[in-house]
């Protein structure tokens, strides 16, 4: 550590794409993901000496994103709450209806199609989305998943499995709908 | 059979999703948050001083107040104990 400004700004040009990529995947909302970028790069630049480095950088940085997401989340969701009285919710749905995002790097002919798999990965439990997203959109292998969400790789595989199943219900239904469209 | 197929297609949709990039101002954006947090302004040095000073004073005052108590009652009894316990 010889210079602390230019070895952050190593970690954030190494990282920050990961980061706000992650962050909208999970948010689907372009300026969440921004703020929620900035947010890890803060705590990364007042944590990074106390980091103990029982995990890889990579590792971390994704532990630090994906919970400022689910905080954000949390915290929207309950601002919500107070202003409007109604039953609490489960997952985070709520926050997120989403469902007409366009993720600025999917290609044009599969806008409509993930628009609709964007709206039925909200609608999943927690853990099953977070499994979901870092192993079918960051294309992370289980070892790596598990690390990040500090579970068992078979875990992460029961996780994957049943996210795919949901969803595969999920988007059974959204079917009919789809094809009336038509 | 349509069915399973578009529901793969939807699953799959995401197969070849590019990286999105943030806005170039992002790390100047953080750097002020950085900066922002790291510099206290001499106005709230004031204020945590005087208030330490505040709660310390009143600290002070407390235990003498306290102790000046104490000796009052002590005083009490031993006046009480002196009137009662008379042996002539």
């Amino acid at each position: 550590m010889n210079n602390p400004a230019s070895n952050f700004q190593n970690i954030y040009n190494q990282y920050y794409i990961l980061v706000y990529n992650v962050a909208l995947n999970y948010l689907q909302n372009i300026e969440d993901a921004e703020e929620i970028t900035q947010d890890v790069f803060v705590q990364v630049h007042h944590s990074y000496y106390n980091f103990n480095e029982k995990s890889s950088v990579k590792t971390w940085i994704y532990r630090i994103t994906i919970n400022k997401c689910l905080d954000l989340i949390k915290h929207k969701n309950s601002k919500k709450r107070r202003f409007v009285f109604g039953k609490k919710s489960q997952n985070e749905s709520e926050y997120l209806n989403a469902s007409n995002f366009e993720h600025p790097g999917i290609l044009l002919e599969n806008k409509e199609k993930s628009a609709i798999l964007f709206d039925a990965i909200n609608q999943l439990p927690e853990n099953q989305k977070t499994a979901f997203i870092l192993s079918k959109i960051d294309g992370l292998s289980n070892p790596e998943i598990s690390e990040v969400m500090q579970v068992s790789v078979s875990s992460v595989e029961s996780l994957i499995f049943r996210s795919k199943t949901n969803l595969r219900e999920k988007l059974s239904q959204k079917f009919e709908a789809h094809r009336k469209k038509k | 059979m349509e069915k399973e197929n578009w529901i793969d297609e939807v699953i799959n949709s995401t197969g070849k999703i590019a990286k999105a990039v943030p806005d170039d101002a992002l790390f100047s954006k953080i750097q002020n948050r950085i900066k922002k947090v790291e510099t206290v302004s001499p106005e709230w040095i004031w204020i945590a001083a005087a208030s330490l000073l505040l709660l310390a004073s009143l600290n002070v005052k407390l235990v003498f107040s306290k102790s000046h108590k104490e000796k009052s009652s002590v005083e009490r009894i031993a006046s009480y104990v002196s009137t009662s316990n008379q042996i002539y």
